[in-house]
């Protein structure tokens, strides 16, 4: 926004609305971070931490949505500021729900054993590194306004969908060769189907900074990788 | 997506000059037959002077000059040959502040049809006034107090009755200079729903201060600034996401 309001309240109030969502968002990332972190080095201790943290990320989200409904009322916002309010409460929805996922992924650290081969993890972490800097990337196309990143962000979710594809082949690999390892891989599994419903929610975040930018949807269905159902 | 309809009135390369200040610039706009067209932009940005152009009552201000066309049908009305009383028989008018006459309910509506030789025998008159009241939506509320003076109504009633009174000699066209500006929630809320209600058998023109109110009557809005038309468009489109960055800083309450 290069112009700002006649009415310095209404920018302010716009400004710390944006500020929230991309509190929000870092607060989301550094979660998702940490379950990913607690999953690859088994990390038990770490994982009550990171519940906590969705509280946080929770509070985050009905904090922004009063802030909504008070610009919605105060200000009736026009244009890109109806565009910016919109896309301020679907960003922070998608985000919830990234937050819940990432909490759901360290609740499944707990029944994992601690001497899971290396070549089982690898896959998923591959995948969760990509995730992250997925979030990382729309956060940063957000922040900076750029709808090209964000356009780049939502076609590279095939890339997530095609790792989430070979992570789940090496846990189902693992597990066919033993039916002991039953218990624990069925979580792995979960917690890579986590991982590619986190990469949804971060397309559709970056859906809405498009259409946040021009004011038009994202045009054509998002390029899809391998399916995992099978 | 819903077709636009015909057009009503076109303007083209409208200038106006009030002496030696020019007040509209090369104004080319469409005017849709049967459709609201809301007209915003900042105080003095010609958006009245276009209005007044649609029924030539820039005519009495001696030092104004009006070059380019209007046509309504296809018919040029800055014709000087053209007779004006009868062009503003099809172009109604009604403004910021009710104007009633100060005469009986009755005959402010009657008045009208009156000069304009409809409505000869009482009867007539009767049936007129009860139909353009009904159309007003203010029959119900003056039909047993018509004799008294509409001076004496609330200024909504009141706008009411200028609506009344403008539909009364069956125009084709209605200009709304700002016909809220002066009413409370209650009395703007029924003159939009009438608005609604008579786009379906008039043109309508209405200047608006009112962002929101031009979003919730138009279906076209064109933006002024500064005597030129800046932009003009589908209304949602204009208040969603506006091609030209003046309006959007005019909408969005950025202008300095």
């Amino acid at each position: 926004m290069s112009n700002e309001h006649t009415v310095k309240s209404y920018e302010e109030e716009l400004r710390y609305l944006i500020d929230s969502v991309i509190k929000m968002g870092s607060l989301t990332e550094s979660q998702l971070v940490d379950s990913m972190d607690a999953i690859i080095k088994v990390d038990k201790d770490s994982i009550d931490k990171i519940i906590k943290s969705d509280d946080e990320i929770n509070k985050f989200r009905s904090k922004i949505d009063t802030q909504i409904m008070t610009l919605l009322v105060k200000r009736a916002p026009m244009a890109i500021d109806l565009r910016e309010t919109i896309s301020s409460l679907k960003i922070s929805q998608d985000l919830e729900r990234i937050g819940d996922l990432s909490k759901s992924n360290a609740k499944k650290v707990k029944p994992l054993p601690l001497d899971l081969p290396e070549e089982l993890l690898g896959n998923l972490k591959r995948l969760g590194e990509l995730v992250i800097k997925q979030l990382n990337d729309v956060l940063d196309s957000y922040v900076n306004k750029n709808y090209d990143k964000a356009k780049e962000v939502w076609e590279k979710d095939e890339q997530v969908d095609d790792l989430t594809y070979i992570a789940m082949e090496s846990v189902i690999d693992f597990l066919s060769k033993d039916k002991k390892n039953l218990d624990f891989s069925t979580h792995l599994i979960f917690a890579t189907k986590n991982l590619e419903r986190a990469g949804d929610h971060i397309t559709n975040i970056a859906e809405s900074i498009c259409f946040l930018i021009k004011g038009e949807y994202l045009k054509g269905s998002r390029p899809k990788g391998k399916v995992i159902e099978k | 997506m819903e077709l636009m309809n015909e057009i009503k009135i076109k303007s083209k390369n409208l200038n106006v000059y009030y002496g030696e200040k020019q007040a509209l610039f090369d104004v080319n706009l469409d005017l849709n037959e049967k459709e609201v067209t809301a007209l915003i932009g900042p105080s003095g940005c010609g958006k009245s002077t276009f209005i007044r152009c649609i029924n030539r009552m820039n005519d009495v201000i001696d030092i104004c000059k009006v070059s380019g066309n209007i046509e309504i049908d296809g018919v040029e009305i800055n014709d000087k040959n053209l007779d004006v009383v009868s062009l503003r028989e099809r172009v109604g008018m009604v403004f910021q502040k009710p104007n009633p006459f100060p005469k009986s309910i009755y005959d402010n509506i009657s008045y009208g049809p009156k000069i304009h030789g409809k409505g000869e025998t009482k009867s007539e008159l009767d049936e007129i006034v009860e139909n353009s009241l009904k159309k007003a939506a203010l029959w119900e509320e003056v039909k047993d107090r018509l004799d008294e003076p509409g001076t004496g109504l609330s200024g909504g009633q009141q706008q009411r009755l200028c609506i009344a009174r403008a539909i009364s000699v069956n125009p084709e066209v209605i200009l709304m200079d700002e016909p809220c500006s002066a009413l409370d929630p209650i009395a703007t809320a029924k003159i939009e729903e009438l608005i609604d209600e008579l786009k379906k058998t008039y043109t309508i023109v209405i200047v608006t201060h009112s962002m929101a109110q031009a979003v919730r009557v138009s279906q076209k809005t064109g933006f002024f600034h500064l005597g030129k038309l800046i932009e003009v468009g589908k209304t949602e489109k204009i208040f969603k996401n506006p091609d030209n960055k003046m309006t959007q800083d005019y909408i969005t309450g950025r202008f300095g």
